[in-house]
């Protein structure tokens, strides 16, 4: 296998007077699943932001397939196209279900029936094709997460980050939720998810990392 | 690049709605005349007999004699039509204008209420009749807005020796029309063209009080735009509104402005 | 005085389709909408710009945007007037007493309510907005456009609020028209004519229309708003 997909170095994160986190060392390889998971504050969803390029670092190294990436607010464009971050609450445009799966796309240049087959298909892979006509900020939260799970996976990005995916919500979301990290899991995606839901941890196949008091373990 | 795109289509859009706006009076007569021109209705009655012949539009805008004067020294408009002797010839001598010609003459009236307080109905003495006014702290209503009938009445007063300002004596800056309607409400005095006058009369229910001096005829001038002072204006179109105006038929057609059966305006054109 | 009798003749003017009524009618809708249409696009971009990003002296041009919410129109019709008059830096092109001079004016009135309105529906988007279109791969004018759109019924009520403010306005419209019948008396200088000429039917007539057109534009916002789903 080629050099890793991520690679942080010495990253330091502070918000005032108080370091957030102070990475030495972090290295994600592709075509795996990886769980983050730490006490609330710790920084997890910094972390993510970070490498999202919507979030800045005092210090550190960032390496991307090799080569060196800037942090915010120095962060690449191109690299928007490879990299995809799920809010803990996503965001569904106020638009339609069809019109969020196809955003990306569009962003991407993508041919108009091959934007509207991957967008069916997105749509079929969330198992939301039943709720297609609801305006997408009604749906239930558990729908709303799976529709941003599709949405990016549509993309078919180098790296999907994801924050708490299976917070608040109810059983039956969570399930299905869980049921869409397993594919994308078994999809060989790679897919950094924070979290502190047992049921996600206890994935099979997945790569867990600790970070407390700002250090991965 | 789309928004450069777009702020280019948004300048050209901006650009063919200012065109587009100086394109609609390209070739119209644009004139700066008095309140009671246009509130006795002499304007409604004569412009579309003009328009018909000539194929073409004058647009007219009604203000005092004094903001009408400044309008044509700003070379904003193509000629002026007004009753201010002393200004018009001022206006000509300071080169804004050219061709003055008299057009027609009509008269003021001193009008009030039914009850008249001041007792000033009938009388013959304009003078006399006026300190009356000051004397019986009547209620005067001014047009104060530096038109021609302003300046009339401000002479008026001159003559009779007597200084109008007081309590009673209110300035409204306002038209001919709105001034009457302010007298109406306030049961006041007030000097007014008889034009005007005419098409109020039902609406204010004001009288007649003092009428007939000498000094209370009221003419009225035309004069161009001077075309040396603004290449712009359209000359060759006003001195042929002002060739018609002070033609026979134009004067016929003065004459013949008689709402109500009374005739308002009376033509005054002779060749010098 | 008898209202009911200029009422009903307000009626019978409107319903015969009184020419000189319709012309004034047609004027302050085809100025407005046009002064609203121009200056719509750069406003909201200058607003969205105020909302979003922070650069020196942003705060000073907000401020100054805001005061001008209450700058009489009067002025800015007297401000129009010296630029426009043949003797002023743009008399050249002849637009004193146009209805171009007139639109001219309504973009000016209409723009600080267009921005300000624009800043508080922008400063009240979601901030998930912009960084999901981001991290789905907008641009940032993409994003932008993006977040726009999201809060388009707060843009639209910016519209519709600048629209209501032209339509009603007198002062700039009659010292830059200067009231000519047939090309620039529109609704609003034609009332004030028709009043001080105590012609109060065609006051009132128009005094009607005017508020159809107000209630109209509010109503058709409202249901947009309803069907957009936002409480």
């Amino acid at each position: 296998m080629t050099g890793p997909l991520v690679l942080l170095e010495g990253v330091g994160k502070r918000f005032g007077a108080r370091v957030l986190f102070d990475i030495e060392r972090l290295r994600i390889d592709e075509g795996r699943s990886y769980v983050i998971t730490g006490p609330n504050g710790s920084g997890k969803t910094t972390l993510l932001r970070m490498l999202a390029g919507l979030e800045g670092a005092e210090r550190g190294r960032f390496v991307f397939r090799g080569s060196p990436v800037g942090f915010a607010p120095h962060f690449p464009e191109r690299l928007r196209r490879s990299i995809a971050y799920v809010h803990q609450h996503p965001y569904l445009f106020h638009t339609s279900l069809r019109h969020n799966m196809e955003y990306g796309l569009r962003c991407r240049g993508v041919a108009p029936e091959e934007r509207r087959a991957r967008a069916e298909e997105a749509i079929a892979w969330s198992g939301l094709r039943a709720r297609r006509a609801v305006p997408p900020q009604d749906l239930s939260g558990g729908e709303k997460q799976r529709a941003a799970l599709a949405r990016v996976r549509a993309l078919r990005p180098d790296l999907i980050l994801l924050d708490e995916p299976t917070s608040n919500l109810d059983r039956e979301g969570r399930e299905q939720t869980l049921a869409l990290l397993a594919q994308l899991r078994d999809e060989r995606r790679t897919v950094i998810v924070a979290c502190h839901d047992q049921e996600v941890i206890a994935l099979e196949g997945v790569a867990r990392l600790h970070l407390e008091g700002g250090r991965i373990r | 690049m789309t928004i450069s795109r777009i702020a280019a289509s948004w300048l050209a859009a901006l650009a063919a709605v200012f065109s587009l706006g100086a394109a609609a009076v390209g070739l119209d007569i644009k004139m700066a005349t008095t309140t009671s021109t246009d509130n006795s209705g002499l304007l409604h009655y004569l412009l579309p007999k003009y328009e018909a012949k000539c194929h073409c539009k004058v647009r007219y805008t009604a203000v005092g004699t004094g903001n009408a004067i400044k309008l044509g020294e700003n070379g904003d408009v193509d000629m002026i039509m007004v009753h201010a002797r002393a200004a018009e010839d001022k206006f000509v001598a300071e080169g804004h204008g050219v061709n003055r010609r008299d057009l027609m003459y009509n008269d003021f009236v001193i009008v009030g209420p039914h009850s008249d307080p001041a007792h000033i109905r009938g009388m013959k003495d304009l003078q006399a009749a006026l300190k009356k006014l000051k004397s019986s702290n009547a209620t005067f209503v001014s047009r104060g807005d530096d038109s021609g009938t302003n300046k009339k009445e401000l002479g008026l007063w001159k003559e009779a020796g007597v200084d109008p300002n007081g309590p009673n004596y209110l300035s409204i800056g306002q038209g001919m029309g709105q001034t009457l309607t302010v007298t109406s409400e306030k049961q006041g005095y007030t000097l007014t063209d008889r034009a005007t006058y005419a098409t109020y009369k039902d609406k204010t229910g004001l009288e007649i009080m003092v009428e007939g001096s000498k000094n209370l005829l009221n003419p009225y001038g035309v004069i161009a735009v001077n075309p040396k002072k603004y290449p712009g204006v359209n000359y060759t179109g006003a001195m042929h509104f002002i060739d018609w105006l002070t033609s026979h038929e134009g004067q016929q057609v003065i004459a013949s402005y008689q709402p109500k059966g009374a005739q308002l305006f009376f033509p005054d054109y002779r060749k010098k | 005085m008898n209202l009911l009798e200029p009422t009903r003749r307000a009626f019978e003017l409107l319903l015969q389709g009184d020419p000189r009524l319709l012309e004034a009618i047609w004027l302050s809708l085809w100025t407005s909408i046009v002064a609203i249409a121009l200056v719509a696009p750069p406003s909201v971009a200058l607003g969205f710009l105020l909302a979003k990003r922070k650069f020196p002296g942003q705060r000073t041009l907000v401020v100054l945007v805001q005061a001008l919410l209450s700058f009489p129109t009067v002025v800015i019709g007297l401000l129009i007037y010296l630029l426009l008059s043949r003797r002023g830096p743009l008399g050249f092109m002849e637009l004193l007493f146009t209805p171009s001079a007139i639109i001219s004016g309504y973009m000016m009135i209409a723009l600080p309510i267009l921005v300000v309105f624009t800043i508080s529906a922008v400063q009240g988007a979601d901030p998930r907005v912009y960084e999901t279109a981001r991290c789905l791969g907008a641009g940032r004018t993409r994003a932008s456009a993006t977040t726009l759109w999201e809060v388009r019924f707060g843009v639209l009520a910016a519209v519709v609020n600048g629209f209501g403010r032209v339509v009603s306005e007198v002062g700039c419209a009659i010292m830059v028209g200067g009231n000519i019948e047939g090309l620039t008396r529109n609704i609003p200088t034609a009332i004030a004519l028709e009043t001080s000429k105590g012609d109060f039917p065609q006051g009132i007539a128009l005094g009607m229309v005017l508020m159809a057109v107000a209630l109209g534009v509010n109503i058709a916002l409202a249901l947009l708003q309803g069907r957009g789903g936002l409480r």
